[in-house]
């Protein structure tokens, strides 16, 4: 082999080993805190149910769902594909790899938003990007797509495309068959389409 | 031009095809100076007569990634801004394999291809048509493929992470194998009967 390439090769080899033996960078660094407070006083870290659910049921691989809950609760019932991370070990090792994870919107959830808005800070703080919170955690996502919902008279298409989504969520989780739901869904619309316009119009009008 | 440019709104969204297209441009000219357009360069990796392909993949690969790192280091680059394809295990290696038998069969590659068609080469034109008789086929049939596509999901997975070493280590690692192989391809060449081409 031609010496040039000869000298080529071990300047990489040199180049490589550089990266080894450079001193580690301290890679925890804190968020900047008027970062930090734009990001508390935004919303954007809140996801609706709606969304979260319908990104697992389209099997989304950039999801990762982190359940904050005590290991018993999460065993005996959790969001599919979740992970169940302990609060008191969100800054550990391991932990702050799983979340350091580039291209994953991690959603943290616990029964209520309160552990998952802790969690979040304190994630937050670390700089740990596409960090969010379910919103309402698990008791909303359970009040949304288990219990059933009551449909009002004056439900809009949209309201009814959203029930209708929930409702098929409810068959996808629960197995449950398809009860009378489907006709009622199928039935109110023509009452909207013929009856109920006026107060979408007002409501056009008002904006 | 996913990251990190336009991510960290240096250059506008807007921007993205046209650099897509002048990158696609250059990486075009690079193939075709450097006699990728010629199925036979290309194939001589596997009869072990040429071994460029394989010394540019592998230069690619290790300038890239030390460059990444390098830059990264010197806090120039945030890894948290760059776009991770995710890994399908499944579809991975059965896409692989049938890329590598496309590979050797017709002696080109997607970009290859493009560039044997663009100064004029038969070879180059038919292998282009057959990839994208292929594509509209797949297309047309990917239900039948969807559960095995989205098998073996891996999310934005590293490499360094599988072995469980740092990044740094697993380039370290890359080079050393790069150079290795650099040393061994010209070992072979010259065991094999030089082909004029």
């Amino acid at each position: 082999m031609e010496r040039k390439y000869t000298i080529l090769a071990v300047l990489l080899i040199v180049l490589a080993l550089g990266l080894v033996v450079l001193p580690k960078k301290k890679d925890l660094k804190e968020a900047d805190p008027k970062a930090l407070l734009s990001a508390i006083t935004e919303k954007s870290r809140y996801l609706s149910v709606d969304l979260v659910t319908h990104r697992i049921i389209e099997n989304d691989p950039t999801l990762m769902l982190i359940d904050l809950r005590p290991a018993k609760e999460f065993k005996a019932f959790a969001l599919p594909g979740a992970i169940n991370i302990q609060p008191e070990s969100l800054l550990s090792v391991t932990t702050l790899e799983l979340l350091n994870q580039p291209g994953k919107d991690k959603i943290l959830y616990a029964n209520s938003d309160l552990m998952a808005e802790k969690a979040w800070l304190l994630g937050t703080r670390y700089s740990i990007s596409r960090l969010y919170i379910l919103k309402g955690g698990l008791n909303e996502w359970y009040n949304t797509f288990i219990k059933q919902g009551d449909v009002s008279s004056t439900a809009s298409s949209a309201d009814l495309d959203l029930l209708s989504f929930r409702n098929a969520a409810r068959q996808y989780f629960t197995g449950a068959g398809q009860t009378s739901e489907a006709p009622v869904a199928a039935k109110t619309p023509e009452k909207v389409n013929v009856v109920r316009k006026a107060p979408v119009a007002k409501s056009g009008g008002g904006c | 031009m996913i990251g990190p440019i336009i991510s960290s709104g240096i250059v506008s969204q807007a921007w993205d095809n046209i650099f897509a297209v002048i990158l696609g441009m250059g990486f075009g000219f690079a193939l075709e100076s450097s006699g990728f357009s010629s199925s036979r360069k290309i194939i001589g990796t596997f009869f072990g007569y040429d071994f460029v392909v394989v010394k540019v993949f592998f230069t690619a690969a290790i300038v890239a990634s030390m460059g990444l790192l390098y830059l990264s280091y010197l806090g120039l680059v945030d890894f948290s801004l760059l776009y991770i394809q995710p890994t399908f295990l499944t579809s991975a290696i059965v896409g692989g394999i049938i890329m590598g038998i496309g590979f050797s069969m017709g002696g080109f590659c997607p970009g290859t291809s493009l560039a044997a068609c663009a100064v004029g080469r038969i070879d180059g034109m038919v292998f282009f048509g057959g990839m994208f008789i292929g594509v509209f086929l797949f297309s047309e049939s990917f239900p039948l493929f969807e559960n095995m596509y989205y098998s073996g999901s891996q999310g934005a997975k590293m490499i360094n992470s599988v072995f469980g070493i740092s990044p740094e280590m697993f380039t370290f690692f890359l080079v050393l194998a790069a150079v290795g192989m650099f040393f061994g391809a010209a070992w072979v060449q010259k065991k094999v009967k030089k082909i004029e081409y």
